[in-house]
């Protein structure tokens, strides 16, 4: 059970598959029998289903406060802070009289845009990075590794607020700050699978017909790699979202008066007396996110990760 | 076979730990040509002023310099001074570190001391109802972010319950500035930061031995084990649940470091005098010696457990081979 549990599903075809079309046929397989597991996760699909809404809300947030909330982001009204929840502040208003609502529609758009950023960032560095190390092996390999090592070690909390310090981030440097640790992760993780994908037969009968390190890296080893990478992706959205909310909170993150969910949160002990939905809202957004995110991310990997059956 | 994997391990680690020390000083190189740390406190500095305070805190040497003789002092186990209020770093270090250990300390143990049941729980009930209602906390306590649960505590349990005239707990700090200190006191500033804390233990590692028990026990060993008329107790325990936390042993090991910097977000939260926040507040104020010292601190101890998980599971785990 074990032993088969450990072994990628596709290694049973890969020996027959000397011919270069075969390695694609049979991922295609691969890729629908996946995608139906997916499908048939009906909770999955439902918290795919969410951060898509919230992906699509945050994308068209000025459509939004145009015709629901009625209000700017930025739109200070002194004579109106500290609303309550209700008319016409749908969820309140905060200190300078800004509208809860359309500050959260907008720090969605902050808030996920960082997080994609990040996850795209880190999956390309981690993945040119792990593949390079796998496949060319030796002093390479030793080199890149160590580097890997390095990064992880120092406890990432640490780095992110050195970072944050000294570069003073907008939403783009944040998104390479995150990901300047993330990349690590996956270029372990993808390292792991070259050096099992290399050893495998087809490899060497690619490599004895002529194709050279390129063609071999990126059309027969990423691939390989691509269901861990997918799986990575979907579960590591969640805990960057939760990452850089903290960042944010800190004061490390994004800075006013650009709303993010995490520095909504900022100084809202200061509204404990009066004013608890300042404090319940942005929390409850980021919680709700990052719970879609694990549950589809979850999801994504019982029907993707090869390893898990 | 072993004792060369060691010896190998470690070397391994003395470079990472060397990089390490590189990457942060680099990253700090940025700002050093700039800013003298304490500036702000005084304006009305003139610039030969600042040229000598930056002379006398070392600030103007090349970055090989700065970075060698840090090096070299480290090594003699001297972290230097902080250049904020000029007291040894390992000082400050030493005196935040107890509350550190006691907050991430106790958050650990509870973590390990309920997860181990409620998984076990999880994986023999599987499918049942405690089981779905396990699954949903722990997934819950993934998404939780770690400040907003902490927020939301200090709402519920200090502000609400005193604004009702009951007894409530106190919110910030580890101990009460007048006349506390002791062991009550100490506790009642403990349990909401540990809480909040542990709950993130408790979510990690409750499944991870819920799923590390369930393989445990399809494996055939088990089968042979109620086979030969085992009681279902002693099967569970001694066979199933001593090999399902082996694999757990290394999952709490590679989250030791956390004892030194896991905690950094809840301390600045619950105003904890810990090693946490103490970074974040120095580094806020550009107190490079410190941060250099702390980081170097927290980057030992990842090393050294991520050092001691690995020659923990070689000796527990048998099939484990040296490579």
């Amino acid at each position: 059970m074990s032993i088969l549990g450990q072994t990628p599903a596709t290694e049973i075809e890969a020996p027959i598959s000397t011919f270069e079309g075969a390695a694609t046929r049979h991922a295609q397989s691969y890729w629908n029998e996946s995608w139906e597991r997916l499908r048939d996760n009906r909770i999955g699909v439902a918290a795919g289903a969410l951060i898509l809404v919230l992906a699509a809300i945050a994308l068209a947030a000025p459509l939004f406060t145009l015709f629901l909330t009625h209000y700017e982001p930025y739109g200070i009204d002194l004579l109106g802070t500290f609303q309550a929840p209700g008319h016409p502040h749908l969820l309140g208003t905060d200190e300078l009289g800004r509208d809860t609502l359309t500050r959260l529609i907008y720090g969605g758009r902050v808030t996920l845009g960082v997080a994609f950023l990040t996850v795209g960032i880190a999956l390309t560095v981690g993945t040119t990075v792990g593949l390079v190390a796998g496949y060319y092996g030796r002093w390479l390999d030793d080199i890149l590794m160590r580097i890997v090592d390095m990064v992880l070690s120092i406890p990432a909390i640490f780095l992110f607020i050195l970072m944050s310090i000294l570069f003073r981030p907008n939403p783009i440097t944040l998104a390479m700050i995150i990901a300047s640790v993330g990349w690590g992760g996956v270029a372990r993780l993808v390292r792991g699978e070259v050096l099992s994908v290399k050893q495998r037969d087809f490899i060497m009968a690619t490599r004895s017909i002529g194709a050279r390190d390129v063609r071999l890296i990126v059309r027969h080893l990423l691939p390989n790699v691509l269901p861990v990478l997918i799986v990575a992706a979907s579960l590591g959205v969640g805990q960057i979202i939760l990452i850089e909310a903290a960042l944010d909170f800190l004061g490390l993150g994004i800075q006013p008066p650009t709303a993010s969910w995490g520095n909504m949160l900022t100084n809202s002990e200061s509204y404990f007396f009066h004013s608890i939905w300042l404090v319940i809202f942005p929390g409850l957004t980021i919680f709700v996110t990052v719970l879609a995110s694990n549950v589809f991310g979850n999801a994504v990997r019982d029907a993707f990760d090869p390893r898990l059956k | 076979m072993l004792a060369k994997y060691l010896v190998r391990r470690f070397f391994a680690s003395v470079i990472v730990v060397l990089g390490v020390t590189l990457i942060t000083l680099l990253l700090m190189d940025r700002t050093r040509g700039t800013y003298v740390p304490g500036i702000d406190l005084n304006p009305n500095l003139r610039p030969d002023d600042i040229e000598r305070l930056r002379a006398n805190l070392g600030l103007d040497r090349p970055f090989y310099v700065w970075y060698l003789t840090w090096l070299w002092n480290v090594l003699h186990g001297d972290f230097g001074r902080s250049m904020i209020d000029g007291s040894p770093v390992t000082s400050h270090i030493l005196d935040r570190l107890p509350n550190t250990l006691e907050l991430t300390g106790t958050a650990i143990l509870l973590g390990v001391l309920i997860s181990i049941p409620l998984g076990v729980i999880g994986a023999l009930r599987r499918g049942s109802k405690t089981d779905h209602t396990l699954t949903v906390v722990s997934v819950a306590g993934f998404a939780v972010p770690q400040f907003w649960l902490g927020l939301l505590l200090i709402l519920l349990f200090s502000v609400t319950l005193e604004q009702h005239g009951l007894p409530w707990l106190p919110s910030s700090g580890a101990t009460s500035p007048l006349g506390g200190g002791d062991v009550l006191d100490r506790l009642e500033h403990l349990v909401m930061p540990a809480t909040v804390l542990s709950f993130f233990y408790l979510s990690l590692w409750s499944r991870f031995t819920r799923s590390s028990m369930l393989e445990v026990l399809s494996q055939d060993y088990i089968r042979t084990a109620r086979a030969k008329g085992m009681g279902e107790r002693r099967v569970v325990y001694l066979h199933g649940l001593r090999n399902a936390l082996i694999p757990l042993i290394t999952l709490v090991g590679l989250e030791l470091p956390g004892l030194v910097s896991g905690g950094l977000v809840v301390e600045v939260v619950f105003g904890w005098p810990g090693i946490g926040r103490l970074l974040f507040e120095r580094a806020l104020q550009y107190d490079y010696s410190t941060v250099m010292g702390v980081t170097f601190f927290a980057t030992l101890l990842v090393v050294a457990g991520n050092l001691l998980a690995d020659v923990l599971y070689a000796i527990l785990d048998p099939r484990i081979r040296y490579a």
